[in-house]
């Protein structure tokens, strides 16, 4: 068993979400009853919903009702705007079908153990996801998600995240990326465990000027950073495994795993309401506007817990005794 | 002791005037161009200092050819006259003053063997005397002439030369490298590295490799990109270049900002032909957001192919770093067993509290030791405002600052000086005012807070620095030894089974290694932020070691201008 706490990080926590290691491709995931409040608190859902054991994605939709938000779909449609016919729709259904292959490779990843040095199993992973990345980076897409999406504060953050509980045609993608309906709603739920962390993460607009320490125009857009970031923390694990072996616990390695499904997760997410845009437009503009910012959410929650769970180790994390 | 009163170097520092404003130095230099007073230039042996030598240097027990005594950076005398047993005995010989104002004495001289040995010591800024390391007479001094509007970040130290053939090379607050004619203090070219206006600085001390000036810049405060050059020793023209931020491992142009400067000496494998270079803090320093990713070469230990600067591995001791921890302290090569097996391997003593003991070859880590000073919620991410931020152990200011590290081979033991006290962090997007440092975000230490609730003293026992002794195999810590007061500065180890080492309180103390215990110590009045150097001189037959105490830097606790030389007959 291993578990996905908030920060700060405790191993005892008991707020935390538990996933279990099964034979098949898949991992269980359910959530703590902490998380399941925290959640439905952000949602603006004060009724009860179940049991943490039995809280799905589909429960909490019929909750919130059927409303949409008018200022999301408004920053959708100016997104699709934006980037309607730049979008290469084979790019991305090619690199979305490679980020489902990578998470159904995720176990035998892990079952291999720690990588030998200079292999690349995780840089291998994230491969097809890279080309998505390199793609809407050269369209444009991530300066105009910055500049139509919401910031990560409280209330943007709420709102994305309510959408994107109501994007059912959009979260269900994530089954062809080989969650289960319990992963799906431990994923989209993850952005609740980092809700202070994802104010660190501004967009690059709102960064003050003519600072000396570095050029603001150097910073790249916000989604930009979170997908590309979360696709570099999962690259860095054929290093970091191979290189602190001698720290590295069953429990720090499983984490890494379940992390980066995480973090594929959201750019899966991201990657397909990208993808709509392209031509199928199946999804509402609110939706659509949901998904990427809602996806990059997922990615940066992911990327935080993938610093303090695998990469910061600790005295207490550490496993014993040297090379 | 020679009369300074007319020197034209030492005067040009004592009427530079140097304003600290906000995080700036504003300098005004009388000084449009160096100059350099010669005293008794004549004496100073004609003997060029090849190659050869200083592959030696590390056991040569005659010499101290480079910062670290050797390109190990092992800190360790082969000379074996002073002993636990008669250290007791050891007496000051000379003390100089260097006439040049108090403060900015972080350095570690350089001793070329000869009749007489002669002694090549810095002191910020950019200041460097010859000396006859018998008696402190001054054959020549030097004085580089630094712009105004340079923007060294925490002082402005130098911390050493290095010497090769017939000259001495010196790094200079505005990121320049200068050589200077060995035997006359002459200035013979300079090397514009890199734009002070851009942020770059630097203080460190460059090392001469296989016909090679190694060196690399500060800034990591400012948004610098972060390098190690290779310069031509004889011309002075840029051998190559390796920019410690690699662009592929960055999101969008933020590799621009990343800082990763390599601002202390880097140490070297000649069996390999490997440099080890000791990285910084990825930029900007406390804002790690708008820097995605694990910000290499941040960090920690940047193995380089010598001859192409190529990198060949890089280990990171604070991924993603949001606390300051750079890893400035030298790397220190040795070779132990390890598993049965006879290895070379690399360590290092960083900001974040740990040794790391890696594979020289491959970087894989080996072992990573207990704290070597204390810890208290080590790696909580600051939150938005400093009252909300929890006391964090190792501070800003480390764990170990810039201090190298020692180490001896005998008992197999590594000495690290560190600080010890806790910092708040915060990050915010607060308003930036122009010219005024940007750190992304800030960060307080205790020792400067007041009314303020501290930790509990067992979880902070009050003490600001410490000195360590461990087994950099097993990573247990043997002793350790705690002082009041801000400790920076180095240790130096002897073959006869001694560590010296100075605090900010001033004390200059001998410790037996494996015991820990003080078999010597002499105050000197003044903060040591500097470290150790010792040398036997066959003409006196006596040996000596060398400390300056004067502070200087970026915690000081009590600063003066001495340089004391202690000695021992054989």
């Amino acid at each position: 068993m291993a578990v996905l706490c908030r920060l700060p990080v405790s191993l005892s926590d008991q707020d935390c979400y538990t996933f279990g290691m099964e034979d098949s491709n898949r991992q269980g995931v359910t959530i703590g009853e902490e998380e399941r409040r925290d959640f439905l608190k952000l949602l603006g859902i004060t009724g009860s919903i179940g049991a943490a054991s039995q809280f799905s994605l589909s429960d909490v939709r019929n909750a919130l009702g059927s409303g949409t938000s008018s200022e999301l779909a408004a920053m959708g449609e100016a997104i699709r705007s934006d980037l309607t016919g730049a979008v290469d729709a084979d790019v991305l259904a090619s690199s979305m079908s490679g980020v489902a292959t990578a998470v159904d490779s995720l176990p035998a990843v892990r079952s291999a153990g720690f990588p030998a040095e200079d292999a690349t199993p995780y840089q291998e992973l994230t491969a097809p996801a890279w080309e998505a990345y390199r793609h809407l980076s050269d369209i444009g897409f991530f300066a105009s998600a910055e500049e139509h999406l919401p910031a990560y504060t409280s209330e943007g953050l709420a709102t994305t995240t309510q959408e994107l509980v109501r994007a059912e045609p959009l979260t269900s993608t994530l089954t062809d990326a080989g969650f289960s309906e319990e992963e799906i709603t431990a994923t989209v739920a993850s952005v609740t465990s980092q809700q202070e962390l994802l104010k660190h993460w501004v967009p690059a607009s709102d960064l003050p000027t003519d600072v000396s320490e570095f050029d603001p125009a150097n910073v790249g857009p916000l989604h930009q950073r979170a997908a590309g970031g979360a696709l570099l923390w999962i690259d860095g694990l054929d290093d970091h495994l191979w290189r602190n072996k001698v720290l590295i616990t069953d429990e720090i390695h499983d984490r890494g795993i379940e992390h980066t499904k995480t973090m594929l997760g959201g750019l899966h997410l991201m990657t397909a309401a990208a993808h709509d845009i392209a031509g199928p437009g199946e999804f509402e503009d609110a939706h659509l506007a949901a998904g990427l910012a809602g996806g990059a959410a997922i990615m940066i929650a992911g990327q935080e817990n993938m610093a303090a769970d695998v990469y910061r180790i600790t005295d207490d994390m550490r496993a014993d005794g040297g090379l | 002791m020679t009369d300074l009163s007319n020197d034209k170097a030492v005067q040009a520092v004592k009427n530079t005037k140097v304003q600290k404003k906000d995080e700036f130095f504003v300098v005004d230099s009388p000084l449009n161009e160096p100059v350099t007073e010669t005293h008794a230039a004549d004496m100073i042996p004609e003997k060029n200092v090849t190659q050869e030598m200083l592959t030696g240097s590390g056991s040569n027990a005659d010499a101290w050819l480079m910062y670290g005594g050797g390109y190990k950076q092992q800190r360790h005398t082969t000379a074996d006259v002073i002993t636990p047993e008669n250290v007791g005995d050891l007496s000051l010989d000379w003390l100089f003053q260097t006439g040049t104002g108090s403060g900015e004495l972080e350095g570690s001289p350089v001793i070329v063997p000869g009749d007489p040995p002669v002694m090549y010591q810095t002191n910020g800024p950019n200041h460097v005397k010859a000396l006859n390391a018998r008696n402190g007479d001054v054959f020549w001094s030097y004085t580089y002439s630094n712009p105004n509007n340079i923007r060294p970040c925490c002082g402005l130290n130098n911390r050493g030369v290095a010497v090769y053939q017939d000259k001495v090379y010196m790094t200079t607050l505005d990121a320049n490298l200068v050589a200077l004619d060995r035997y006359t203090g002459e200035q013979q070219w300079q090397y514009n590295s890199a734009e002070p206006s851009e942020g770059y600085a630097n203080t460190e001390a460059p090392v001469v490799y296989n016909d090679m000036v190694i060196m690399g810049s500060g800034g990591g405060e400012f948004g610098v990109r972060g390098y190690v050059d290779a310069v031509d020793p004889e011309s002075g023209e840029q051998m190559w270049r390796r920019w410690t931020v690699p662009e592929d491992q960055w999101i969008g142009e933020s590799w621009q900002n990343g800082c990763s400067t390599v601002w202390m000496t880097p140490s070297i494998d000649t069996d390999s032909d490997t440099i080890y270079a000791p990285t910084g803090n990825p930029g900007p320093d406390v804002w790690a957001g708008v820097r995605p990713g694990l910000n290499p070469y941040s960090n920690g230990t940047l193995a380089l192919d010598a001859n192409s600067g190529e990198p060949q591995w890089h280990y990171n001791e604070s991924p993603h770093d949001w606390w300051d921890y750079d890893s400035p302290s030298p790397p220190v090569l040795f070779d132990a067993e390890v598993n049965g097996e006879e290895r070379r391997l690399t360590m290092s003593a960083g900001k974040v509290g740990w040794v790391f003991t890696m594979d020289a070859g491959n970087g894989q880590l080996v072992e990573r030791s207990e704290p070597f000073a204390q810890m208290l919620n080590t790696f909580d991410l600051p939150p938005a405002e400093l009252e909300d931020s929890p006391w964090i152990m190792p501070s800003a200011d480390g764990g170990s600052e810039w201090n190298p590290a020692s180490y001896d081979p005998n008992s197999q033991t590594v000495f690290v000086k560190a600080m010890n006290y806790p910092s708040k962090f915060q990050w915010d997007r607060e308003e930036y005012e122009t010219g005024r440092l940007y750190l992304g975000g800030g960060f307080t230490i205790a020792p400067e807070m007041d009314d303020v609730e501290y930790p509990p003293e067992e979880e902070w026992n009050r003490n600001l620095g410490v000195i360590t002794a461990l087994d950099p195999i097993s990573g247990e810590v043997k002793w350790q030894d705690w002082y009041d007061e801000f400790t920076m500065g180095g240790s130096m180890t002897t073959a006869t089974g001694l560590v010296f080492a100075g605090n900010g309180s001033g004390e200059f103390i001998a410790y037996d290694v494996e015991s820990g215990e003080r078999l010597w110590q002499f105050n000197l009045g003044a903060s040591i932020n500097a470290s150790p150097v010792s040398w036997y001189d066959p003409g006196t037959e006596k040996q000596y070691v060398a400390i300056q105490a004067g502070g200087g830097g970026l915690r000081s606790h009590k600063t003066g201008d001495a340089v004391a030389v202690f000695s021992m007959e054989a």
